[in-house]
């Protein structure tokens, strides 16, 4: 895929990789998806945004003369921002413990199918039937019908160097806007010189 | 995870493409539920989506937010009931944090649903292309040879005729064959009878005679049609359309029994793609032209751009009726042929609603294509047959566009490079031409949907297809539309075969179509096998069989000529890689392990089908042959050669042609007649098969001294698996159905 193909610019590696994932929502191969596909490609990504966090972006990316669709221009925009400002960036394994750590005070090491399956369904920003069913195929353990957490976490593990990508191309744009104001005061030096 | 369903786009009336592109498992209770269990999307009254709360990103104020959606009670009802205010609070903070955590997870299967997808449909259309390239070529050596457009194409006309007339040397088949006999006029009686032969797993065949009778009936009454037909529901109130079949009987057949057979009070449109693809092509065929035969003023068949035995020859229609008749099936598809030309090539609904295949073009004039005579279109892809007359490439065109064409989202009209012909028609195009037309909208096929329609161009547009699991079991649905007397549309969406899919978990579900992308993925890369590793040892000078990830989908990309993204496909083509480079021998074993090998044995290349499609080889003779001597100078052969060498490059070798022609010049004049350009071909056929069959041998015996790794054995053996095909008895009570709510 040339930026020549898909006829948006694309300025750096960042723009690239998040082009490409856009693309996999692409329908008609004309640089909208539908709007509601955006959790998809964020997470994908490999951010990982709360629903509200989700909602913000849907809402600030939508397309003005399209509605329901968002652009990739638009979206490559929001988010490039967001991402050099380490927004939406995943939780690290021992976060997500801690999280896991709270709701089990007594230190089982387990939660309860009925516990984890009533607070993933009611609280927080909540699941619903289909991806309760996809929870369960992976974190439960059918003979003890038990949440063993910490073996959960590590099934689902997922390094991503989205944000290490995103700060590289923060560094080179400072660095490049340091040397577009650089030349000047060297103009002015060898001026004196002469 | 797109929670969505149809029912929520009858909120907005502004969306330029209301497909429902949930691909997932839209089970018939969701349909229902989803509207009022949308937890996390919701749509505002104008239908744009909205935040659930305020902007505020303070953890008080978050939980404010929850509070007001789902209410104060709920809230504090349950697992929180007794706990401290904060203890509360962390809790809540926690379990966002997993659910986000989880949800992040998740979207990594809809990424795997959509690759596939996108797998499935890059292939379909990558093939399509080449078969394009046949009309460009014959397009260009017309162009090449002036004599030929002058004086025409001379076919053999009058043997066609012939074929309709007398009936031909059938001959007794080998093996099983059922004792049904059907009679003309064909009845009620014999559609059911016909109905119990067919849907029994494969073995059970009709008298050759019958098929070539039903061919030969259906061809004889479908010639007495227009181009364009007019359909009415004045007396029905109202009418049903389907859209690709693609040889799968299931669907037609669960079709009929939810929706019934056809009659004065429940006529049928059939919008094309009958054959091709699925395996029972014939079947399905023989049976629509019987229910046409049965009740003729309540079915309604269109030509689809399959109705073509240039795609049979290459999409498994051809050998379908050859392994189903070894003894009579060059007689049967000549009878096809007769058939296909004979279908008309569109309808009309009220005057109000046109029904084509494909779609149209700012150029397309339905009064042009009223006037044609479409007898002469025995192959949309070949030159038409003239009686002596300049071939109008005008008119050639029109034909093209109404089957081939695509609609786009954005405006314009312009040549459809995807498939390589026909073009893509914007929203703008289709304003005009209902205005030019005075029609309210257009119903077409062509394009498959994850459930089987979809609506574009404000609604103008409708895309029905009617073939489930059209790529893999549990793929997509199929749909069909019935319209009432106002013509509101109101859809059918279905799976047949509902029970091997329902039996499975959703994981196991993905994987059998995830195995089928990869395998016909993997079957397109063997093409370029030998270029694929050229390129990647290229990449690696130190040959330590690594390289890193971009290399490698840059690689893949650029000799496969596929825009997939290769990135996420990585994992999944070099299993056993880790994530910072490719082990480039891993994908280069895939290809070689036995169920891909089997597979690419399985299917017909754009070569073995021209070959196959004598008629090709002899149109092109004819036109090189412009004044009809029956021979051709070496000179024409090599300008034929090289248009057919630039257009469907890197499988015939100019050199070997040539070679082969001046080996067949037995009298050195010079010269060469129709024999012996077949020859050639057929000679270099040869040849490129035994250097296929060399290349195997040489790879086989590589992998015998080096084992692939056990990831690529796994991963060979879960495709093989997953992809296992079990035939049954067609059951169309085996499906799963639900009507969607009109718009």
């Amino acid at each position: 895929m040339t930026a020549q193909e898909i006829g948006v610019q694309l300025k750096n590696d960042l723009e690239i990789r998040i082009a490409k994932v856009f693309s996999v929502f692409d329908v008609h191969s004309d640089n909208f998806i539908d709007t509601r596909n955006i959790g998809n490609v964020l997470r994908i990504l490999g951010c990982a945004p709360t629903e509200k966090e989700v909602h913000e972006i849907m809402l600030a990316t939508e397309s003005a003369e399209e509605p329901g669709e968002t652009h990739l221009s638009k979206f490559i925009a929001h988010i490039t921002k967001l991402l050099m400002d380490e927004a939406m960036k995943p939780a690290s394994s021992d976060e997500i413990l801690d999280a896991f750590k709270v709701l089990d005070p007594e230190n089982k090491l387990y939660l309860t199918k009925e516990y984890f399956g009533k607070l993933m369904s009611e609280d927080g920003e909540p699941f619903n039937e289909e991806e309760m069913a996809d929870m369960w195929a992976v974190a439960i353990d059918p003979i003890t019908d038990n949440i063993p957490y910490e073996f959960y976490i590590n099934q689902l593990k997922h390094k991503t160097d989205l944000y290490d990508m995103a700060y590289q191309v923060k560094d080179q744009i400072a660095r490049a806007e340091k040397d577009r104001r650089r030349p000047d005061r060297m103009r002015s030096r060898t001026h004196f010189a002469n | 995870m797109l929670r969505s369903c149809v029912c929520l786009r009858s909120e907005s009336t502004k969306r330029r493409s209301s497909s429902v592109e949930d691909a997932s498992s839209c089970r018939s209770s969701e349909i229902e539920r989803v509207g009022a269990s949308m937890q996390t999307t919701t749509l505002g009254p104008n239908g744009q989506p909205q935040p659930v709360a305020a902007q505020t990103t303070t953890r008080a104020s978050s939980l404010l937010q929850l509070f007001q959606r789902k209410g104060w009670c709920k809230h504090f009802r349950k697992p929180l009931r007794g706990m401290s205010a904060s203890r509360a609070e962390k809790t809540i903070r926690a379990a966002i944090f997993i659910q986000k955590w989880y949800r992040q997870h998740q979207a990594r299967r809809e990424m795997q649903k959509r690759c596939n997808w996108q797998i499935f449909q890059n292939l379909e259309y990558a093939s399509e292309q080449d078969q394009a390239e046949l009309y460009k070529f014959f397009n260009d050596l017309i162009k090449n040879m002036p004599q030929a457009a002058a004086t025409g194409n001379k076919y053999h006309q009058n043997s066609r005729i012939s074929i309709l007339e007398e009936d031909g040397e059938l001959v007794e088949e080998a093996g099983d064959i059922v004792s049904t006999r059907i009679e003309l006029p064909i009845t009620k009686n014999d559609i059911d009878r016909l109905i119990d032969v067919f849907r029994k797993k494969k073995g059970n065949r009709l008298h050759p005679k019958y098929v070539a009778m039903i061919l030969r009936e259906g061809a004889r009454c479908l010639k007495q049609m227009p181009n364009i037909v007019m359909v009415s529901t004045a007396v029905s109130q109202q009418v049903t359309v389907c859209g690709d079949l693609h040889g799968k009987l299931d669907d037609l057949l669960v079709v009929l029994y939810k929706n019934g057979l056809p009659s004065t009070s429940n006529p049928y449109v059939f919008n094309g793609d009958f054959v091709d693809r699925g395996k029972k092509g014939l079947e399905v065929l023989l049976l629509l032209l019987s229910l046409y035969l049965a009740f003729p003023n309540s079915v309604f068949l269109n030509r689809g751009n399959h109705e073509d035995s240039v795609m049979n020859a290459r999409y498994g229609f051809s050998r379908e009726v050859e392994s189903k008749y070894p003894r009579n099936y060059k007689q049967l598809l000549l009878l096809i042929d007769e058939v296909y030309r004979w279908l008309p090539l569109g309808s009309v609904l009220n005057s109000r609603v046109l029904i084509v295949h494909g779609g149209f073009s700012d150029s397309t004039s339905l009064d042009l294509i009223k006037s044609i005579d479409r007898g002469k279109y025995v192959s949309i892809l070949r030159p038409p047959v003239t009686d002596g007359e300049p071939l109008d490439k005008t008119e050639w065109q029109q034909i093209f566009d109404i089957m081939w064409s695509d609609p786009q989202s954005m405006q314009g009209c312009k040549p459809n490079t995807l498939r390589g012909a026909g073009v893509w028609f914007g929203p703008d195009v289709t304003e005009t031409f209902l205005k030019r037309h005075r029609l309210n909208y257009v119903i077409r096929s062509h394009e498959c949907k994850p459930n089987g329609h979809e609506f574009m161009h404000d609604n103008k547009v409708i895309t029905i297809f009617s073939a489930s699991n059209y790529y893999a079991m549990g793929s997509n649905k199929g749909a069909y539309m019935r319209l009432n007397n106002q013509l509101m549309p109101h859809f059918v969406q279905y799976i047949s075969a509902a029970s091997q899919t329902k039996r499975l978990s959703f994981r196991q579900r993905m994987g059998i179509v995830e195995s089928s992308a990869l395998k016909e993925l993997a079957v397109r890369m063997r093409d370029h096998r030998d270029e694929l590793e050229l390129e990647f040892q290229k990449c690696d000078p130190d040959g330590s069989g690594h390289i890193t990830i971009s290399k490698w989908c840059c690689v893949m990309e650029s000799v496969t000529k596929l825009g997939l993204p290769w990135r996420l496909l990585r994992d999944k083509l070099a299993p056993g890689t880790d994530s910072q480079s490719v082990n480039y021998v891993t994908t280069l074993d895939l290809l070689d392990t036995d169920v891909i090998m089997e597979a690419e044995a399985d299917g017909t290349t754009v070569m073995d089908a021209l070959y196959a499609n004598k008629s090709s080889l002899v149109t092109i003779f004819n036109i090189i042959d412009a004044d009809n001597s029956g021979e051709i100078t070496l000179d024409e052969f090599e300008t034929a050669i090289d248009l057919l060498v630039a257009h469907m490059p890197g499988v015939y070798s100019k050199e070997e042609m040539l070679e082969k022609c001046r080996m067949m010049d037995l009298n050195g004049d010079g010269k060469v007649d129709l024999n012996e350009f077949l020859e050639a071909f057929r000679l270099s056929d040869l040849h490129r098969k035994q250097q296929q069959e060399e290349d195997m041998r040489r790879r086989s015996t590589h992998r015998t001294i080096q084992n692939p790794s056990d990831s690529v054995t796994k991963l060979a053996n879960a495709i093989s698996k997953n992809t296992a095909v079990v035939e049954q008895d067609i059951d169309p009570t085996d499906c799963e159905a639900d009507a969607v709510d009109p718009k």
